[in-house]
């Protein structure tokens, strides 16, 4: 039997296979259809299944990545979606946080985007809980149900009801859903309190209405998925990959697209993890360079962080994600030169369409592709590539900046690549420094097709050794979702001080949504022996701003007592921030996380061979510039490589999905499990 | 050019990154919501001489380290909050700055420094801020610059008065470390960029990036700035004891790639605490930030182009007051500020500028102690209208100050006795135009226990004025509804006015002026405005002459184009700048 994971991006479909028996992976891409992604999707599967020789109906599991919820976002494709707030708070996404950006006097240039509920498609009901819970006004249903089909009758295709103080008590968003159910039972309903129980109105209705904005499309596109399977005569079960990496049901992703968001880059982050763990390194900083934007990640003791709250386009969303950290840096990214002659990369991108000007598709500005190309470290003719690049256009393009900036063409260039760079070391630093992690104590993994090139530049920034290329780094986020584990959170907002708090209580609410983690696993049909939930309480000093999220126990609890929570809480607080308070805590958000763990067969290790890799070498005359000059840097193909092989810097490793440039004074060792490593010449061990 | 330009973008953009990173750590471990939640703090890092490179205000940093005759070790932190030792980089006592020379292998690379307004800082009112001061001694307690840490070690006698001299010493102390660490956090990454580059390296690149925004700003003043000079005059309401208004004026022009800015003509100092210590430093940083947002956002800034500004504040006045005037509300003459500049800077080109706003910095202020006997001290930083401009309408109930966020009502509920009846934007307060005014913003609060409450705003007396045509905003006002129905109206500046368990206070903004023609608004966006409540009906018809079919929100097309007809004929020539009910508040004081 087979497993069969599918990641789909915006220009291609990734696809690859895996013999649950021997560990064995193939993959295979064909071009999106973003029409109707399920096309593609079932165009990759036939396609995989013809070229491994396997019959379609032994594939027992599909493990699918997304960017069907993102894209409607994106491009604005969404649901009609209607809004029933409290009375009096109407305004609440008009307003949204009354934010402009600095520094001051910038708000003259701040365009704002519309929110994803109209306001004229937004009522406010009547009734009012407190922030205790408690019923203040009793809900009004015969005006709320006359809103109703006010919002249906002006076309509403889905609809949200996020109500203050609802995260204490959902009794009138509950009622309100009944409501709007009888009125009409085909229009989905998303409730604040289901979507994201915790306290701050503006970011659970923003997040509610996501959902609705997304959940038409999403249920269509799966129903489509389902038809397509059932047609090729496939039983598989199919899994969707969340944004914090783990898995969940066809039925629950219908329920909650807004879990999704992140579900594409989360692969890559997952990807990095596990062979980072393989390779012996369980801290990696990742990054993947695309020809637009680089997403940055951090994965500590093998664990990618999670992150609550995460930015879909403008939109803060707060639905749990791995932590990944997006700039607008790619290899598409323009090289311009303001009024003060400074030289600036990014954010705008040259795109697919015209794309960089060594493609020769029109386009005149130079990007970091044609820097890449001008340098040498790009060769214009890969090896099994589909486009050959025009190193002319490229020079002509970068000219037109050296000129501004009066200086020769090739600095210029290196000039360009070096402060992309920068760029991303700057996302680099939020994922790491920002939160307390050193970035030397981590290595670096590079994903994407330009990821390779920038790698051990990026680590020499940043000191983080060694970068480890993986054998595809152009479809890493496939292969990363074959290492999902089924993964969902439960979670309820608990404001109490610590002098407040009864240990009994306290565990009893842990327990509760142990009970119904429990429950959820049960319905995701996961093995008992293959489940585990674990605890989280967010704590911060009485009244500060923000929470740290602390791993506790039930055990632990009872054996030490809540006085403990003060201890990890002030211990973290002196590490990152350097003062610790005589000042009591306070709890606000307690979660349980459900995690069905997922066997995943590995792929086995290779014999090492030794150290020559000259069968590689494709050309051993070419040249790229580094400090002021072109010297030799050949160039080898990494197919022809094979574990226990070094190639020595300054070197070039191409492949068709992607290059890997070592830079001088550093050496690439193939790995057993054919990962290029690439280590400064000092630190190699003879 | 002195040096490898790439280089020079490298460390500006490392700069960028630090200074981010100064916020971050500020954020996450401050106390009191109005830096926290609100974000009311500035950041900034300076070269070895003092001249800010990378930050949100105006350099002090020369001054204050005068004030220490044995110069500054490693391991130094200058704490201070005392506007008249810093040239008025500081405005008021609330504002508490940290500074913290940066050394590199024993040798002083450059300062970083950030403050923030802290919670309460003594004084007659909780919050500190009192409406009726008279003299800084009566606003609460003032720190002349003082070594909180000396070679490192942690002087306890300067912590220990700070915190007896507060209503709310544990917030104030969080805020001060937080202050602290954030300093650190960006002395730690020039010492990692002198590391890198070297330290000689590191401050050629400071010079040449502060040459860059000199050269930049040589261009802006050519190609923006009137040879022959332009003046524009505004108004704060009142001081809070009953003078006013109080005028400020502004003269403009330039001489070849020189500047001139000359605010002779402004209204004495105030007898109350609205009088503005304007630094020159922190002038020109705002205009530099005006001239930018205008003309290129990307642009970076740094003090590097201040010897080509040149301004003149006359002594005594409203903008340089004498010590020991009353500072604590400056906020409205702050504000006020960059309503003139910005009218004076458009009296040539009207186009490129927008309206008048809000024009303050509202404060609701709510302290007492709650039922469980804890005390609390709620601020609340309130926002507004922000104006029509030249790319579109006005925000409707945002912040003027940068990258200030509301407070959400579910934290207000659960941490202070109080209930948030409603939060929403003022219909038609925002003044008509091409591009419609920011609406105000109506908040009305019922007290769930007994306390004090005071106000601060301004723009309750003279409008927002509108541009190019566009209509004035509406004003700002404030009703306090007691429980058996009594209604109050109160002043827009108030010290601690007794409420009880059921009252309620009603807290709405200003409003703000238009941007062009209203007539040529399209009928679409006015239908749309109207469907959405934020412009009425009767508003629609008065000002942007549109008409809407009989019982539905349909634009009625023959209608309307017939009645702007009408509306063009008999209204006449448009005046380029409205300024609403100004000439008869500004007139009936002149008694003062």
């Amino acid at each position: 039997m087979y497993r069969l994971a599918v990641d789909v991006g915006g220009t291609f479909t990734d696809v690859v296979l895996q013999d649950e028996q021997s560990g064995q992976i193939v993959a295979t891409k064909v071009p999106s259809t973003p029409e109707d992604q399920s096309r593609g999707l079932l165009a990759g599967i036939l396609k995989i299944c013809a070229e491994a020789h396997v019959n379609v109906s032994d594939i027992r599991t599909i493990v699918h990545g997304m960017t069907v919820a993102t894209n409607a976002v994106l491009e604005g494709k969404g649901a009609k979606v209607g809004l029933i707030t409290t009375a009096g708070f109407e305004q609440i996404l008009h307003v949204a946080r009354s934010w402009t950006p600095a520094p001051v006097t910038a708000w003259i240039a701040f365009l704002k985007p519309d929110p994803l509920a109209d306001l004229e498609l937004t009522r406010g009901a009547k009734e009012r809980m407190t922030a205790r819970g408690e019923v203040h006004v009793a809900l009004d249903e015969a005006s709320v149900r006359e809103q109703i089909s006010e919002l249906y009758d002006a076309g509403v295709e889905s609809l949200t009801v996020s109500l203050l103080n609802s995260y204490a008590n959902p009794q009138h968003e509950q009622r309100i859903r009944s409501i709007a159910f009888e009125i009409d039972a085909n229009i989905p309903v998303s409730i604040s309190y289901e979507i994201l129980p915790e306290f701050r109105e503006y970011e659970r209705t923003l997040t509610t209405v996501m959902n609705a904005y997304v959940r038409p499309v999403m249920q269509r596109y799966l129903r489509n998925v389902e038809a397509h399977l059932q047609s090729e005569g496939l039983g598989s079960r199919v899994s969707i990959v969340r944004s914090d990496g783990g898995l969940m049901s066809v039925a629950a992703a219908s329920e909650r697209p807004v879990h999704t968001m992140l579900s594409g880059p989360s692969g890559g982050v997952t990807a990095a993890a596990s062979i980072g763990t393989r390779t012996g390194f369980r801290n990696v900083i990742s990054f993947d360079m695309g020809g637009t934007s680089t997403d940055v990640a951090l994965t500590y003791d093998g664990q990618p962080r999670v992150s609550r709250e995460t930015k879909v386009g403008v939109f803060p969303v707060k639905s749990p994600s791995l932590e990944v950290v997006s700039i607008g840096a790619g290899g598409g990214s323009f090289a311009h030169v303001p009024l003060t002659g400074a030289l600036r990369v990014g954010p705008q991108s040259a795109g697919a369409v015209p794309g960089p000007a060594c493609y020769g598709r029109g386009g005149e500005e130079p990007t970091v592709t044609d820097a890449n190309v001008l340098l040498g470290y790009l060769p214009p003719s890969l090896v099994g590539g589909e486009m050959k690049l025009d190193p002319e256009a490229a020079k002509t393009s970068v000219l037109r900046i050296s000129e501004k900036l009066g200086i020769d063409v090739y600095r210029a260039a290196k000039g360009i690549y070096d402060i992309v760079n920068e760029n991303m070391y700057g996302a680099l630093r939020v994922v790491s420094v920002e939160k307390g992690y050193d970035p030397r104590q981590f290595a670096l993994l590079a994903l994407g097709g330009a990821g390779p090139l920038h790698a051990n530049a990026l680590a020499n920034l940043a000191g983080s050794y060694p970068v480890v290329i993986p054998p595809t780094p152009g479809v890493l986020s496939a292969l990363g979702f074959l290492e999902s584990d089924v993964r969902n959170e439960f979670s309820r907002t608990f404001i109490q001080t610590q002098s407040q708090m009864h240990l009994e209580t306290f565990i009893a609410e842990l327990k509760a949504l142990s009970e119904e983690a429990e429950r959820w696993l049960e319905a995701e049909q996961v093995a008992k022996a293959l489940r585990s939930v674990t605890h989280e309480v967010d704590v911060r000093y009485f009244r500060q701003g923000f929470e740290i999220p602390l791993q506790v126990s039930v055990d632990m609890l009872q054996q030490e007592g809540l006085g403990v929570l003060k201890q990890m809480f002030d211990e973290i607080h002196e590490r990152t921030y350097g003062f610790k308070m005589d000042m009591e805590l306070e709890v606000v958000n307690l979660r349980a996380v459900a995690v069905g763990k997922v066997t995943s067969p590995v792929a086995p290790m290779l014999a090492l061979s030794d150290e020559d890799a000259s069968h590689a070498l494709v050309d051993a005359e070419h040249e790229a510039y580094f400090d002021g000059e072109f010297r030799r840097t050949p160039l080898y193909d990494r197919a022809r490589l094979v574990p226990g092989n070094q190639v020595e810097g300054p070197a070039i490793v191409i492949q068709k999905d992607s290059t890997t440039l070592v830079l001088p004074g550093f050496v690439a060792t193939v790995d057993v499990l054919s990962n290029l490593v690439i280590t400064p010449v000092s630190t190699v061990v003879e | 050019m002195a040096m490898d330009s790439i280089t020079v973008d490298i460390v500006e953009n490392a700069l960028k990154n630090i200074k981010d990173e100064m916020d971050v750590t500020l954020f996450r471990s401050a106390m009191s919501p109005v830096i926290r939640e609100q974000h009311d703090c500035f950041p900034m890092i300076t070269d070895v001489h003092g001249q800010m490179v990378v930050g949100n205000f105006g350099s002090h940093v020369p001054e204050v380290i005068a004030h220490f005759p044995e110069g500054v070790a490693e391991g130094d932190v200058i704490f201070l909050s005392d506007p008249y030792s810093c040239g008025g980089s500081i405005s008021h006592i609330n504002d508490w700055m940290i500074i913290i020379p940066i050394f590199f292998s024993s040798r002083l690379v450059g300062y970083a420094s950030m403050f923030g307004h802290v919670m309460d800082v003594g004084g007659p009112v909780p919050a500190s801020l009192p409406v009726t001061a008279t003299s800084i001694f009566g606003e609460g307690v003032r720190f002349p610059p003082v070594k909180l840490y000396e070679r490192g070690k942690l002087n306890d006698a300067v912590l220990r008065i700070i915190q007896a001299n507060t209503r709310t010493p544990l917030e104030n102390y969080s805020d001060l470390m937080a202050l602290v660490a954030a300093c650190r956090t960006a002395e730690k990454r020039v010492v990692e960029l002198c590391a890198r580059f070297g330290p000689d390296t590191y401050q050629e690149a400071l010079d040449e990036l502060l040459a860059r925004t000199n050269r930049m700003m040589r261009q802006l003043i050519q190609g923006f700035l009137p040879e022959q000079p332009v003046s524009f005059e505004d108004y704060v309401d009142d001081d809070g004891l009953g003078n006013g208004p109080f005028k400020m004026k502004l003269s403009i022009w330039r001489e070849g790639d020189q500047a001139f800015f000359d605010w002779t003509g402004t209204d004495p100092q105030a007898q109350g605490p609205i009088s503005y210590y304007l630094s020159d430093a922190m002038f020109k940083m705002f205009i530099g930030a005006f001239l930018i947002s205008v003309f290129d956002p990307a642009i970076m800034f740094n003090d590097g182009f201040y010897d080509l500004l040149h301004v003149t504040t006359p002594e005594g006045s409203l903008l340089r007051p004498n010590f020991p005037a009353a500072l604590g509300c400056r906020t409205h003459v702050l504000s006020r500020l960059f309503d003139v500049l910005s009218g004076a800077l458009s009296l040539n080109t009207p186009e490129n500028s927008p309206a008048a706003g809000y024009g303050t910095s509202p404060y609701f202020i709510y302290s007492g102690t709650d039922a469980d006997g804890r005390d609390y001290h709620l601020m609340e930083v309130m926002y507004g209208g922000l104006p029509g401009r030249p790319i579109g309408d006005g925000l409707d109930g945002h912040s003027w100050w940068p990258a200030f966020v509301n407070i959400p009502t579910e934290y207000l509920e659960t941490y202070y006795p109080l209930r948030v009846e409603y939060y929403r934007t003022g219909m038609d307060s925002g003044g008509a135009g091409l591009h419609r005014g920011g609406n105000c913003n109506e908040k009305l609060y019922t007290c769930l226990a007994d306390g004090l409450v005071s106000i601060h705003d301004d723009r309750a007396k003279l409008q927002p004025w509108g541009i190019n045509g566009g209509e004035p905003g509406t004003s700002s006002y404030k009703i306090l509804i007691r429980s058996d129905g009594t209604v109050e109206h109160l002043p827009s500046k108030l010290d601690g006015v007794e409420v009880h368990k059921g009252d309620q206070v009603l807290f709405v903004t200003g409003g703000s002026g238009g941007f062009g023609d209203p007539l040529e608004r399209h009928p679409d966006r006015v239908r749309a405005d109207v469907a959405r409540g934020l412009v009425s009906r009767d508003k629609a018809a008065k000002s942007y002459g549109v008409v809407f079919k009989p019982g539905t929100t349909e634009v009625d097309e023959v209608a309307t184009e017939d009645l702007r007809r009408d509306l063009r004929e008999t209204r006449g020539e448009l005046a380029a700048f409205q300024f609403g009910n100004r000439d008869v508040v500004a007139s009936s004081s002149d008694t003062m």
